[in-house]
């Protein structure tokens, strides 16, 4: 169970599946709560075309820089779009979601090498993170857990009473752009090893999961960390295995991938079972029935 | 004495638009005032304006002693319990620790003397068995009473509840109610909005009639008669309680 790990690529995949555990449960609680699955699912997209064009003016390097420049973009815009509810959120956001993703598909079906490359943007590429990648991800990380502690009280406040914590003196908007932010950074540090469509599953799986077998927000935290480190775990082992005594190429993050959605799956009834519960008190002599 | 709120010929409203027009209101501290009115009145935008969140179009606004914008986080208030998702994994104790946030600012831990005021707010409205109950499966009179503690561990000197007695149950409405004349004896000022007119003249020191307008203000003795009524609903909807 240890030994396929002994290999430095392997040790390396999982050192990066670890790193990207420990700030996607956190976050991935306050996507849920803030129910921005939706945002986190067009940041990804939206971040494809800076990924491309970075790649292509300056290699794997640029990647990551052009990738930073359009989760920061993005988040920028989001905040703004959705911020007057003139346009509702979910329009607004599709319609960035879809416009992005196309102009990262026109700039990629330029290059000759196409289909290989829109694969590993898409589904990124575990296997070959190198040392300097994993120190990347790792400062994002750091700061994206300073970010996430700092502001995790107005967060929470503004999730759950966005009127009483704007009486209370936060400013909405800004925190809106902080998680947004926020959230942008953690698909910038996944996406060379994850891709930018499975990191999305990052983002959303591990909290919806844990909250099948917990009300509390910081065990959410935790258990949604411990499911990604262990579907990282367990989906790397997969991949090993069914190449090595199979002969079948099992990509390895979509492995991971599947696992945690397994987890999500298989902890449905444990749901089911908690919320099995009598039905609250129905309220009488209200002043109204009253009088 | 201290005045808390004052209102001259203020009209509040959205993107330009009135919704309400030519409010007078002068509440000192440990008063208590009630907004009457229908619903659709206006009297929600009236507190929100108090809380910086909706501008005032018009007239001269104090809000302990600045203007509304500049108050901004020092008035307390007690949203409506329906307005938030029941199925938010919070705990009554982490609702009313939302109160000292402010106090706390980014980033020290709570301290012992945030525990201590969020007990005591939950003790205050009677709800200190309660405090590891998840927010959402809490009645909604119980509810209500969590967000009246969210409010008193902030320790506001002007305090406003929108709709305070909305769908709550005999006891918590009794709760809620000996809570807030704890709060004027301490000399906290009052602003709570209601159709309730037996709420208005059992709770309140001055009455404000709102309908688009304010129609009076004054003492529940002098506002709360059929004729005032009758002009600020119009004729339907006044005979109950009367």
């Amino acid at each position: 169970m240890i030994e396929p790990f002994t290999a430095p690529f392997m040790a390396r995949a999982l050192a990066e599946m670890v790193l990207l555990a420990l700030v996607c449960g956190p976050v991935s609680v306050f996507v849920f709560a803030r129910r921005l699955s939706f945002v986190s699912d067009a940041l990804t997209h939206t971040i494809f075309p800076g990924v491309v064009i970075g790649f292509v003016a300056g290699g794997l390097d640029g990647l990551f820089v052009g990738a930073l420049v359009a989760g920061l973009v993005t988040a920028v815009v989001l905040t703004v779009l959705t911020r007057g509810a003139r346009v509702s959120d979910d329009a607004a956001t599709a319609v960035v979601l879809t416009a992005m993703f196309s102009i990262g598909v026109v700039l990629v079906s330029r290059r000759s090498s196409y289909t290989s490359d829109l694969t590993s943007f898409l589904f990124g590429r575990l296997l070959t993170v190198t040392p300097g990648q994993i120190a990347e991800t790792a400062v994002l990380a750091a700061v994206v857990l300073v970010a996430l502690l700092i502001g995790a009280r107005a967060l929470l406040f503004r999730t759950f009473d966005p009127a009483g914590a704007a009486a209370a003196g936060y400013r909405i908007g800004r925190l809106d752009l902080w998680l947004n932010v926020i959230v942008a950074l953690v698909v910038v540090a996944a996406v060379r090893a994850v891709g930018t469509i499975l990191v999305v599953a990052l983002l959303i799986v591990p909290a919806a999961a844990a909250r099948m077998i917990t009300d509390r927000l910081a065990a959410m935290a935790v258990i949604g960390t411990l499911l990604i480190a262990g579907a990282g775990y367990a989906g790397l082992l997969a991949s090993w295995t069914a190449s090595l005594t199979y002969g079948i190429a099992l990509t390895s993050a979509s492995s991971v991938v599947l696992l945690l959605v397994a987890a999500y799956l298989l902890l449905i009834p444990v749901r089911l079972l908690r919320t099995r519960r009598p039905p609250a008190p129905v309220e009488r002599n209200s002043p109204h029935e009253r009088a | 004495m201290d005045s808390a709120l004052q209102y001259d010929g203020v009209s509040v409203g959205y993107h330009g638009t009135p919704v309400l027009t030519h409010v007078d209101l002068d509440l000192a501290a440990g008063q208590s005032l009630a907004l009457v009115g229908p619903n659709g009145a206006g009297k929600s935008t009236l507190i929100k304006s108090v809380l910086g969140l909706v501008p005032v179009l018009g007239g001269t606004a104090s809000v302990l002693g600045v203007s509304p914008a500049a108050a901004r986080g020092l008035a307390g208030y007690v949203p409506q319990t329906d307005t938030l998702d029941a199925d938010f994994p919070v705990s009554a104790r982490q609702v009313v620790m939302m109160g000292r946030y402010r106090e706390i600012g980014w980033w020290r831990p709570a301290r012992a003397a945030d525990r201590r005021a969020v007990a005591e707010a939950l003790d205050r409205v009677g709800l200190a068995d309660r405090a590891g109950h998840r927010f959402g499966t809490l009645s909604g009179g119980q509810r209500q009473r969590v967000l009246l503690a969210r409010a008193i561990a902030a320790e506001p000197r002007l305090l406003l509840l929108d709709e305070p007695f909305n769908g709550v149950d005999a006891v918590s409405q009794e709760a809620i109610a000996g809570a807030l004349r704890q709060l004027t004896a301490a000399g906290t000022a009052l602003v709570l909005s209601t159709h309730d007119l037996a709420v208005a003249r059992d709770l309140a020191d001055l009455v404000c009639l709102v309908n688009g307008r304010q129609w009076a203000v004054g003492p529940p003795a002098e506002t709360l008669t059929v004729a005032k009524l009758r002009e600020a609903y119009g004729d339907r909807g006044v005979l109950v309680e009367l």
